[in-house]
């Protein structure tokens, strides 16, 4: 057939571009309506990716008014110029099947009816008075994965509402790491790849859990000759531009860490002068750490000791252009129970090599400071005093977590303890990103009222009571956000494909009239948006224009920590005050893996952000094709077991069972089996994705870690045997 | 005539898919079908594996298998040295893919012919690199002229081989492995 001849995308685009160009009734043949489609000018619009936190600027070229292909752009500080798998894929959720397309209220398990947006406010805003009558708002949440427009309309609708429970996705990705900074430098600073030359990547991979600009970094320290040590138990993509792969134990980088400081301390080589200006504690951390040899952490780690001797002496000896970079997710994220203690001593570390505000150290941000909305015209809510209900800064709980962030994950369990009534929740798949998917559904589902906002369904949404459908972000303009030394802006490229989903802000505003604080919304988004971008000197217009600009950066600040002590807490008091070991001793992870099991760590691929881009039909079939939701076995363990690349086997805890093939390979850890974070979709009738791979938190038990409250993703033993076809 | 050429250094290759991505959208192809794809190799025992990508794609073979089987011309070189598919003429026949030694040409179900890679020569005509070379996050590809090789290219150039010259089908992409 003729018609074969033309892709359909490419002919549904000639159709449209025939209707408007031609006009119906012109007399045109199929060669005209090609070269009509084809010609059809292509127009580049400012926009910012979505599929993962890096929000990369780029342009969107729309060909008859559909979305052709993205390209990155190159002022913006995370793409420059560059867009990743993701990105280029992305874009087209605007068009996906898996869309929520309506309103929609749940009658029964997995049966949703649509309803009109009236309906689904009114009956949301009786249910939350409901709550709040009967509970009062210290049982009512929001979480969420923050980005510039939702970071300023939800808080301050939870704000009117009286609730204080505001929750990042980051107990599922990096509190441990953002607690112990606050507690311990007063901030975060991040390790000046540019200039350093002795760089130690604790299980953080800037390949795989990319943005185009830390992948590029890379390659370029990799040009420049900067020894870079990756220590992983899983010799990730990374390890393609380091100087050496180091196999550990996993959960075990704290005992490395612990002899390092013990080496640079014992050998003289850390710098004496920034510790005696800039730390408090030395004497008891050089005391602490006196047990901690390198052959002691050798038996930990599974690291020789000669390696971590060489390690800390090349640390010591390239100060302060030497670092231990900070991580992300990684061992000290949200993987162990030992993370938050573990990030005390990289800062620590860093610390004893003086490395803080030196070129190829650690540096703190100073990006321009955006302005805010004039409250005197446009009135705040007063700030929420309800105590809040995760449990974050609460004496007896987790006092040390920071407020800014809460533990999302333990949202669905305090939901059964009668600790939460009401929940919404915004883009953000706690049910499926973090471990435990029967108990967090069974949580979510017990709330009186959960409300979700999303632009696609997820195992989050299939919980929820009403879901509010977002517009994609190739659909809407969103509010700007300071970026490095750049505004930058997402605008919307297309107009509606689905006409009854709405822009964030348009949502929240509508709702908050259902609930008696539209004066506290009594403006639009252009308002807030000049407001944010005042102080810079740039205009809105030529924002939506050019997406990115540069602007001015501010003139360096002097060296400071914004710890209660105004320095480096090497002995940290808050920690002693709330019984947790002011200076990091050893505490070993909750998982060892014996002769039959394996602690089953994951990670990031390079093409995939979880949930987010799982059910990507461009993405999904690069997984298909070549087998990347395998798990990775380490050979010689695999040949003891009869296991071959390739075979079917059953991975099983005490709970959950799952079945999925094999990767047999050279580059794991004997003790750690790697399973891809992301596959193995809940939702029944997505229609993408579904029964593809199988996820690990499925194995991994709900929990909270003591002191900052994070998921511990990554402690669990996993048994893994063969089975039939 | 310049005579395009592209050069992989797959020592900086991640695997990251951005090349293959970026190729599928600026050709429009659907998810099944890649001009580029991609084999990798692991070497060595633990803990001291080696590991390398490598991406795959039409070679451009200046004595091209593709080309002579090709019953109706449809595939042929250009004047740019490049081998090109006119669509037009294709019958989707597939003798050609079954010719190239590279696997690197693509049969399109839905069309009912095949294509590969064409160097992005649409983009190049307007003085922009080929989708793969743009947004490469390593930069790992280069793109140039072989008759005149300037910058960076010319620079890769001296290192670069052909992947497989034991094909003896003389490719004019060419590989840093």
């Amino acid at each position: 057939m003729w018609a074969n001849k033309f892709p359909r995308r490419t002919f549904l685009k000639a159709t449209a571009a025939t209707a408007a160009a031609v006009g119906v009734g012109d007399v045109f043949s199929i060669g005209e309506w090609m070269k009509q489609a084809n010609a059809a000018p292509v127009t580049k619009i400012p926009s910012l990716c979505e599929t993962c936190s890096a929000a990369c600027g780029m342009w969107v070229h729309v060909k008859n008014g559909r979305i052709w292909k993205v390209t990155g752009q190159k002022d913006h500080s995370q793409s420059k110029g560059r867009i990743c798998a993701r990105g280029h894929a992305g874009i087209a959720m605007a068009y996906h099947k898996d869309r929520i397309t309506h309103p929609m209220k749940r009658i029964a398990d997995n049966h949703f009816v649509p309803i009109t947006w009236e309906q689904a406010y009114g009956e949301i805003a009786a249910k939350l008075k409901t709550v709040l009558k009967e509970h009062g708002p210290e049982k009512v949440f929001f979480s969420h994965n923050p980005r510039p427009t939702n970071k300023f309309y939800w808080p301050r609708l939870m704000a009117a509402v009286g609730s204080s429970t505001i929750q990042s996705h980051h107990s599922m990705c990096s509190t441990g790491r953002d607690v112990a900074y606050k507690w311990t430098t007063g901030g975060m600073a991040t390790a000046d790849i540019g200039k350093t030359k002795y760089i130690v990547f604790l299980g953080r991979n800037y390949v795989e859990g990319l943005s185009p600009s830390t992948a590029a970094n890379m390659e370029a320290a990799h040009a420049r000759g900067v020894t870079m040590i990756v220590v992983d138990p899983r010799h990730s993509n990374a390890c393609l531009f380091a100087s050496q792969w180091v196999p550990i134990r996993p959960g075990t980088d704290l005992a490395l860490l612990l002899a390092i400081a013990n080496v640079l301390l014992a050998e003289n080589l850390y710098d004496k002068e920034f510790v005696d200006e800039w730390c408090v504690g030395f004497d008891e951390f050089r005391q602490g750490m006196k047990q901690y040899t390198p052959e002691w952490a050798s038996t930990m780690t599974d690291i020789p000791a000669e390696t971590i001797y060489a390690i800390a002496r090349g640390l010591g000896n390239n100060r302060p252009a030497s670092c231990i970079e900070q991580g992300y997710k990684a061992p000290n994220g949200c993987n162990y129970a030992n993370g938050t203690q573990m990030f005390r001593m990289v800062a620590c570390v860093n610390a004893l090599l003086g490395n803080y505000g030196k070129d190829g150290g650690m540096k703190f941000s100073n990006p321009p400071k955006a302005g805010s909305l004039d409250a005197k015209k446009y009135p705040a809510p007063p700030k929420p005093k309800a105590a809040r209900c995760d449990g974050a800064g609460i004496k007896g709980e987790f006092p040390l977590c920071q407020t800014s962030q809460g533990i999302v994950h333990l949202m669905p369990q305090r939901a059964l303890e009668g600790k939460a009534k009401a929940g919404f929740l915004y883009r953000i798949n706690v049910a499926r990103n973090a471990p435990g998917p029967e108990l967090l559904t069974k949580g979510y589902k017990a709330l009186d009222l959960l409300v979700v906002c999303d632009v696609k369904w997820s195992e989050t949404a299939l919980c929820a009571h009403y879901i509010l459908p977002e517009c994609c972000p190739a659909e809407r303009e969103d509010l700007p956000a300071v970026v490095s030394s750049t505004v930058t802006m997402r605008t919307a490229a297309i107009g509606l494909v689905h006409s009854e989903c709405k822009p964030l802000s348009q949502i929240v505003t509508e709702f908050a009239g259902y609930i008696g604080a539209a004066k506290y919304f009594n403006f639009t988004q252009d308002d807030v948006a000049n407001a944010i971008i005042k102080p810079l000197g740039v205009k809105l217009d030529e924002l939506r224009v050019k997406g990115t600009i540069k602007v001015k950066a501010p003139a360096p600040k002097p060296l400071s920590f914004k710890t209660k002590s105004k320095k480096v807490e090497l002995y940290c008091k808050a920690f002693a005050d709330h019984g947790f070991a002011p200076v990091p001793q050893w505490e070993p992870p909750y998982s060892k893996a014996g002769k039959d099991t394996f602690v089953l760590i994951h990670g990031k691929q390079g093409f995939m952000s979880h949930t987010v881009t799982a059910s990507d039909p461009y993405l999904l079939a690069i997984a298909r094709r070549d087998g990347l939701e395998r798990l990775w076995i380490n050979a010689d363990r695999a040949q003891k077991m009869g296991i071959k690349d390739g075979d079917l086997v059953e991975v099983a805890s005490p709970q959950a069972k799952g079945r999925v093939r094999v990767k047999v390979t050279e580059r794991v850890h004997p003790e750690a089996a790697y399973l891809p974070a992301g596959y193995g979709r809940l939702v029944p009738f997505l229609k993408t994705g579904v029964g593809f791979g199988i996820s690990p938190n499925d194995f991994t038990p709900s929990r909270a870690e003591a002191i900052s409250g994070h998921a511990m993703m990554m402690e669990v033993l996993v048994t893994v045997r063969k089975v039939g076809e | 005539m310049p005579r395009y050429a592209m050069i992989i250094d797959a020592k900086k290759c991640i695997g990251c898919y951005a090349c293959q991505v970026a190729c599928q959208m600026q050709n429009e192809l659907g998810p099944d079908n890649a001009f580029i794809r991609f084999e990798d190799r692991e070497t060595g025992k633990y803990p001291n594996p080696k590991y390398v990508i490598v991406p795959l794609q039409c070679q451009h073979c200046q004595d091209a298998p593709c080309v002579p089987v090709c019953p109706t011309t449809a595939s042929h070189k250009d004047s740019n040295g490049l081998t090109m598919i006119d669509k037009d003429k294709c019958m989707g026949c597939r003798r050609c893919v079954a010719a190239c030694p590279y696997n690197a040409r693509t049969y399109l179900k839905d069309e009912g012919v095949v294509q590969a890679c064409n160097l992005c020569l649409s983009l190049v005509k307007q003085g922009e690199a080929p989708a793969c070379v743009a947004t490469c996050l390593t930069k790992a590809r280069y793109f140039g002229d072989l008759d005149n090789p300037t910058g960076e290219f010319a620079k890769q150039l001296a290192k670069a081989k052909p992947l497989r010259p034991d094909f003896g089908t003389r490719p004019t992409l060419l590989y840093i492995i």
